[in-house]
């Protein structure tokens, strides 16, 4: 029988509201309903990796906490997966993994970061993930669950709870949900697993920490420098640049990413571009009290000289600057994204059974 | 017989509270070898180089005998660091708890040092003081007492900041040591 033909007849509404409101009263939940997780429930899940349920996948040496399979499967379904999308996670997860910050103090920072995720591959369509209209949510049960799903295993078995070991100022909106496919149909380049060594037609996961996002809005131009130069403009705000460097990214849009394919532009030399071209003068900086760099950390220096130009990006490497293409081919508008440390600039494959 | 629900964190208990949760104190500091655990916090190495100055020129202490960086501020402090201060000095001034995960971390500290027999003063700013709880109830040590200072650290100039170490000073001493009137 299909839920659909028991729904009338034998699910029991109350039955599940009582379990839903015990997980509240457990501490489990980030706010939403949770799916309550049973046995045969997390075995589903399990079934579909062959990872052992004891492995460890990531530890907090600071909270003496660790993450196994199994504990990611229950959060995952309670954050409402379905079981074939846990390869996904499990992957997303070791992806985050791979970012120095989320070993250390990232979860618990004042900053609130929040996790990007980027799918690539024949999964996005064999699973339903959104990578075209209102990429960054919500809308899409596999995009909003498996982004979900990294929150609750943070706070469930990592223990960082808000207000406790969790220190967000005012976090990052869009906090455990930004998970995408990248439109790979519409983007004129290789894919941004591709350009991290994964063969084409395999799928992959890449994932980093956000500091923050905000969008480009450019569709009167057809000059791909005047388009770039919009972009730098964002990517070197002062905002969010504390250190004395701060790597970034750029969900682009079809449009964008075509324009500039266009005019000649691949991955290498859009970042190259925005390199060299994304950053602020030295008086610039110091309206903002960061032009002074002694140790890493941006403080009010005395302004001079005052018109040298300070690059932003640490380099033009890819895990400098992580380019994505993403969302409807409807407007040019894209996603800079500010990362929060660094990024390792890998993609983790999705290991399906 | 519906299905348990299962528990997603996979919680073992907190550490069980122990009685010996700080270590023995002297009755002052004089003579006491100073030591100083910066967690790289700005202004933190300025706030600790003050008090250990003050520690000395004041209250008789024989002088800043080791001074560290931590590598990563946001883990506990390793044990071979904890050996060197042990070997090195009687009391260990560390903080300043001054962003989510340093604050919970020298507090873990100073739990470390205490169950190793090393008498420590954490400092942590007001605006961190249910994350530092939270850590020390974590470490089976809730309640542990540390320095309060007014957030934020991170913005004062160097004289205040020398001002900041004179207005701690006392609450330290009364840390570091079993004097009358010490609370704790």
């Amino acid at each position: 029988m299909t839920h659909e033909d028991v729904a009338t007849t034998e699910l029991d509404p109350d039955a599940a509201r009582d379990a839903i409101e015990h997980c509240y009263e457990q501490g489990w939940s980030d706010g939403l309903p949770v799916i309550p997780a049973s046995r045969p429930a997390v075995d589903e899940f399990l079934a579909t990796t062959d990872r052992k349920p004891d492995e460890v996948i990531g530890r907090l040496p600071q909270l003496e906490r660790e993450v196994t399979v199994e504990l990611a499967a229950i959060n995952a379904v309670m954050a409402g997966c379905k079981p074939e999308y846990f390869p996904v996670v499990l992957a997303a997860w070791d992806a985050l993994m791979l970012e120095r910050a989320t070993g250390g103090g990232g979860w618990q920072s004042t900053s609130g970061p929040a996790p990007l995720i980027v799918v690539n591959g024949p999964v996005r369509n064999d699973l339903g993930f959104n990578s075209t209209g209102g990429v960054f949510g919500p809308g899409f049960r596999a995009n909003a669950t498996v982004a979900r799903a990294i929150g609750l295993i943070v706070r469930n078995a990592f223990g960082v709870h808000p207000h406790e070991l969790e220190q967000a100022t005012q976090g990052l909106p869009g906090r455990w949900s930004i998970c995408l496919g990248e439109n790979e149909e519409e983007s004129p380049w290789p894919s941004l697993a591709s350009e991290a060594g994964i063969p084409d037609g395999s799928s992959a996961v890449s994932a980093t920490l956000l500091r923050t996002c905000e969008f480009v809005d450019n569709r009167h131009t057809s000059s791909a420098e005047q388009l770039l130069g919009d972009f730098a403009d964002t990517i070197g705000r002062s905002g969010a640049w504390i250190f004395r460097n701060a790597a970034a990214g750029v969900i682009f849009c079809p449009e964008h990413a075509q324009l500039l394919a266009d005019s000649g532009y691949d991955r290498a030399s859009v970042r190259a571009w925005l390199a060299e071209h994304s950053g602020r003068t030295t008086a610039q900086l110091a309206l903002a009290g960061k032009d002074h760099c002694p140790k890493g950390l941006r403080l009010p220096g005395d302004g001079e000289p005052a018109g040298e130009f300070q690059r932003i990006l640490p380099g033009a490497d890819p895990s400098n600057l992580l380019i994505a293409v993403a969302g409807a081919r409807n407007a040019g508008i894209s996603m800079v994204v500010r990362i929060f440390a660094d990024w390792s600039g890998a993609a983790v494959p999705v290991a399906a059974k | 017989m519906p299905n348990a629900i299962l528990d997603p964190t996979g919680r073992k208990q907190d550490a069980a509270p122990t009685e010996a949760q700080r270590a023995p104190r002297r009755p002052d500091l004089t003579g006491a070898r100073i030591g100083l655990l910066d967690n790289t916090k700005h202004n933190a190495a300025l706030l600790l180089r003050e008090i250990g100055k003050l520690l000395v020129s004041e209250h008789g202490a024989a002088e800043v005998t080791e001074v560290q960086t931590k590598k990563v501020f946001s883990l506990p402090v390793p044990d071979d660091v904890v050996t060197t201060y042990l070997r090195e000095c009687d009391a260990v001034v560390t903080g300043v708890g001054d962003c989510g995960s340093c604050s919970a971390a020298s507090t873990a500290d100073g739990i470390v040092f205490e169950r190793s027999g090393l008498p420590a003063a954490v400092i942590c700013t007001d605006a961190f003081v249910v994350t530092a709880n939270k850590m020390a109830e974590m470490r089976g040590a809730p309640g542990y007492p540390y320095v309060v200072t007014e957030h934020p650290v991170a913005v004062l100039t160097e004289e205040q900041v020398q001002q900041r170490a004179r207005k701690l000073l006392p609450e330290i001493v009364a840390l570091l040591t079993d004097a009358p009137g010490n609370a704790q």
